[in-house]
């Protein structure tokens, strides 16, 4: 369909979910700098996170999916009940920036992208759903052993330089856990 | 290509069902991955309608039990006149409320006065389709559960912070806050609770929590761990009854002091719907509970052979709604015989009592397991 794109594209259920959630993300994430009233640009991060979670599960990421969920939206909470708590006629007098402060803005954010498009375009064989690992690689047990487990493999954080295979092997593990 | 499956006999039989039809259609469109997904989507429309049943289904009839043990508690009757005992008057009270002007306060913030219901039902509905019902009566059997539900009950608190905030009235607003504060509170010893059914079951899963207490009644995890099971049950019913903002924890409401609370200014479906969201709290709580410590859908078998074989029988499904109602029941009897704990009195028994309780026990149930099991 895009011939000149480096994208495999078969165009399966995870594709379609994938772009879905990614304009979801999108779409809340504009959302949340574009509203005036700050409770509601709350809201909005709130559904961004959610949704990155959702992202996170497609890639059979589960416990990180969950934890984000947890963190943020936990965290995202308590922040909503200070803004409540802090801030007086919420939602009454909404701010407003000048004209050239947005055009500012929307430069550098164009630049961004266009810098991020730059960099992932060349990345070979650019997927958006991760297909090759195993069904129980990311599971909470074997998360658990690697990180509290017995073994030459676990204890991840306090160990991670005296496992006994080559240094150069160490750091790097491509996959996640 | 993408189908993800739906693995349980109900699932199994769609999946043969869907292509012996579509053998009538023209041959042109038939194809294996149409017939895999219209099963799929089958599959899934059948998990929401029952996912809807049973917690639409059932907020009716905890209406009705709630007035009638209500009123027993107070010596009354309660409802009586509209069908059998009263049995038509909450159906009655339903479509009077469905059918109710939705309008919101003048100052109200729309956007978030209409999305806070939807967001207070979003946890109950997450969790009500994680229980298994019966061995093979689960809508989605996830590997990671518990941290699921740990992770969808801060939606609650999120709903009611912003109907409160968003009705633009003080009561409203106190009630918000003091529910806020109170379900971060709580929700902290609910977990922890949980973690420690994850502890001593090894496993984050529902499914294998509860096939983990098979056999006999002294098999379930209320009894299995000598005095720590019973405990953590208690722990338990506290904390999930704070989690859920019912008296004597309803601070949140307080009806003699706040009008209400955090829905005041709600009417019509939107109020239904909040409504609705503590209902199914209760039954999903209930149904967590009697999944993590009274044995899920196992019967209460004694050990004696005749009596377990009348017992097993029944079918589980029977066995776990009949254990969801009395966790309600139990829930409902807590609800009309406590009283109600001031705002500093709630926070001080979480903080200074709940919490310190939690840690031991989550300790003692480590020391049980690396000692005794």
């Amino acid at each position: 369909m895009f011939p000149d794109l480096p994208l495999s594209f078969p165009m399966g259920g995870m594709d379609i979910a994938f772009y879905v959630v990614a304009l979801v993300i999108l779409l809340t994430a504009v959302c949340c700098v574009a509203v005036k009233n700050i409770l509601q640009s709350a809201v909005f991060l709130i559904f961004s996170f959610v949704t990155t979670a959702i992202l996170y599960m497609l890639m059979h990421a589960e416990f990180i999916a969950l934890a984000q969920v947890m963190v943020y939206v936990g965290g995202v909470v308590i922040f909503v009940v200070f803004t409540i708590l802090l801030t007086s006629h919420l939602g009454e007098d909404a701010f407003s920036t000048k004209m050239p402060r947005i055009f500012t803005a929307f430069v550098l954010s164009i630049a961004f992208v266009f810098v991020m498009v730059k960099c992932v375009l060349p990345t070979p064989d650019l997927a958006s759903g991760i297909v090759n690992s195993p069904a129980d690689y990311s599971s909470l047990q074997n998360f658990a052993l690697r990180l509290l487990g017995n073994d030459p493999n676990g204890f991840i954080i306090p160990h991670l330089r005296y496992h006994n295979r080559p240094p150069h092997q160490g750091r790097c593990r491509r996959g996640g856990f | 290509m993408f189908v993800p499956s739906v693995t349980h006999p109900i699932g199994d039989f769609i999946r043969d069902l869907v292509p012996r039809v579509a053998e009538y259609l023209p041959a042109s469109i038939q194809s294996d991955t149409l017939n895999s997904v219209i099963a799929f989507l089958i599959n899934a429309v059948i998990c929401i309608i029952a996912v809807c049943i049973v917690n639409i289904g059932s907020a009716p009839i905890l209406i009705y039990m709630e007035r009638k043990v209500c009123a027993h508690v107070q010596c009354r009757l309660g409802p009586m006149r509209l069908g059998w005992h009263g049995t038509l008057q909450t159906i009655a009270d339903v479509i009077k409320m469905l059918f109710k002007e939705v309008y919101a306060p003048s100052g109200a913030d729309k956007l978030m006065f209409y999305l806070a219901p939807l967001i207070v039902l979003i946890a109950p509905f997450i969790v009500c389709a994680l229980i298994p019902f019966d061995k093979n009566l689960v809508v989605a059997d996830v590997s990671m559960g518990i941290p699921l539900i740990i992770a969808v009950n801060g939606f609650g608190v999120l709903g009611i912070l912003l109907g409160g905030w968003s009705s633009n009235n003080k009561y409203s607003l106190l009630g918000a806050l003091r529910s806020g504060a109170q379900m971060i509170s709580y929700e902290i010893s609910f977990a922890m609770i949980l973690l420690f059914v994850v502890m001593i079951s090894g496993s984050t899963n529902l499914m294998s929590i509860t096939m983990g207490q098979e056999g006999t009644i002294f098999d379930w995890w209320i009894f299995k761990i000598p005095v720590l099971g019973f405990i953590a049950f208690i722990l338990f019913f506290i904390s999930s009854t704070a989690e859920m903002n019912r008296a004597p924890f309803d601070i949140a409401e307080a009806e003699q002091e706040l009008t209400g609370g955090y829905h005041t200014e709600y009417n019509g479906t939107p109020f239904a719907m909040f409504y609705l969201a503590e209902y199914i709290a209760l039954i999903t709580n209930s149904a967590l509970a009697t999944t993590c410590f009274l044995g899920g859908f196992f019967p209460p078998c004694i050990g004696i052979a005749a009596v377990d074989n009348v017992l097993n029988m029944v079918p589980g499904v029977v066995w776990f709604f009949a254990k969801i109602y009395f966790m309600v029941w139990c829930y409902m009897m807590v609800r009309w015989t406590f009283v109600r704990p001031r705002v500093d009195q709630l926070m001080d028994f979480e903080w200074k009592f709940l919490l310190p309780v939690n840690l031991v026990l989550l300790v003692a149930g480590a020391a049980f397991i690396a000692i005794g099991g």
